[in-house]
């Protein structure tokens, strides 16, 4: 049983680091309204606001 | 509607669950021997109680719920990574050199991930909020993740007989390993479903399997010869022909 819970835990190691070294080279997209993060608690996960828009480039 | 109850069921189940076990460690005194799951559990209630006000008073999508879950999120993780720290330290109750040199690991590891977090923010400095506070709670929490599995290792190689911090600690690993694993799929799949099911129920029922093998643990488990007391090795079987000598 420990030994289950061990390879578990050192499976989910190794695609959680894959995973975190895929994210810091591809851009973290919105999908479907939801950005994909990790957080603690019962509660649901708020969804992320639009960016707010980019100011007008000033012209000569 | 049948995804809002569940959501509620399972949050208010949680903080249910979480208040009665800090009433039960208070009611029987057990929080002077469980001080680490106390403060957790207490940071879990207050984080939560906070945003289960702001989710019923402004709603799911609002922007002050977005708020407050992030800013609660912070003191969770923070507390996540103290109440590792401290599993830590009770696991090296009778090592103190080693416990010396974990020290300064954990403390390098903080600094180093407030350190990368900040670099963030200077490339984005429009916006504190996601660029330092969410992406700080997202790198420690990786980081609890690595230090959570690397303690359960150690307890593992030290042949720990102490139970109740082996199960704690497999708690916890409940909590971090699922949401990582989930969110994995979500960025090797490209997967909206998968991002809903991260979002909506992989985070909180993963905080919920913790907060039952927790409760089994406080209320079930007695707790055992602390630090890294090993098991006694199991007797050698004696062959026949001595036995009988």
């Amino acid at each position: 049983m420990k030994n289950l819970v061990l390879m578990f835990l050192l499976a989910v190691l190794v695609v959680a680091t894959a995973s975190s070294l895929w994210r810091m080279f591809a851009r973290t997209a919105t999908i479907d309204g939801v950005r994909p993060l990790v957080a603690i608690g019962t509660d649901p996960v708020p969804p992320f606001p639009p960016p707010p828009p980019k100011p007008p480039k000033l012209t000569r | 509607m049948e995804s809002n109850l569940v959501q509620y069921v399972v949050q208010d189940s949680g903080i249910l669950i979480e208040a009665a076990l800090v009433f039960y460690l208070v009611w029987t005194s057990k929080w002077k021997g469980q001080g680490a799951a106390a403060f957790y559990l207490s940071s879990l209630v207050a984080g939560q109680l906070t945003r289960a006000c702001f989710l019923h008073e402004y709603g799911l999508t609002s922007l002050r719920y977005y708020y407050a879950y992030w800013s609660t999120d912070f003191l969770l993780v923070m507390s996540a990574f103290g109440i590792v720290c401290l599993f830590f330290r009770r696991a090296c109750s009778r090592e103190e050199k080693m416990w010396r040199l974990i020290r300064l690991f954990l403390v390098l590891l903080l600094v180093l991930v407030a350190a990368i977090s900040g670099v963030s923010l200077c490339l984005n400095r429009h916006d504190f909020f996601t660029y330092f506070l969410v992406a700080f709670n997202q790198k420690l929490y990786f980081g609890c993740l690595v230090l959570n599995t690397l303690l359960y290792l150690m307890l593992h190689y030290m042949n720990s007989a102490d139970d109740q911090l082996e199960l704690l600690v497999c708690g916890v690993g409940i909590q971090f390993a699922g949401p990582a694993a989930a969110l994995a799929l979500v960025h090797l799949t490209y997967g909206g479903w998968f991002a809903k099911l991260l979002a909506y129920l992989t985070i909180p029922l993963c905080t919920f399997g913790m907060l039952l093998v927790w409760a089994y643990v406080i209320v079930y488990v007695p707790k055992t010869a602390g630090g890294l007391g090993r098991r006694d090795a199991p007797l050698r079987a004696v062959p026949a022909e001595l036995s009988k000598l």
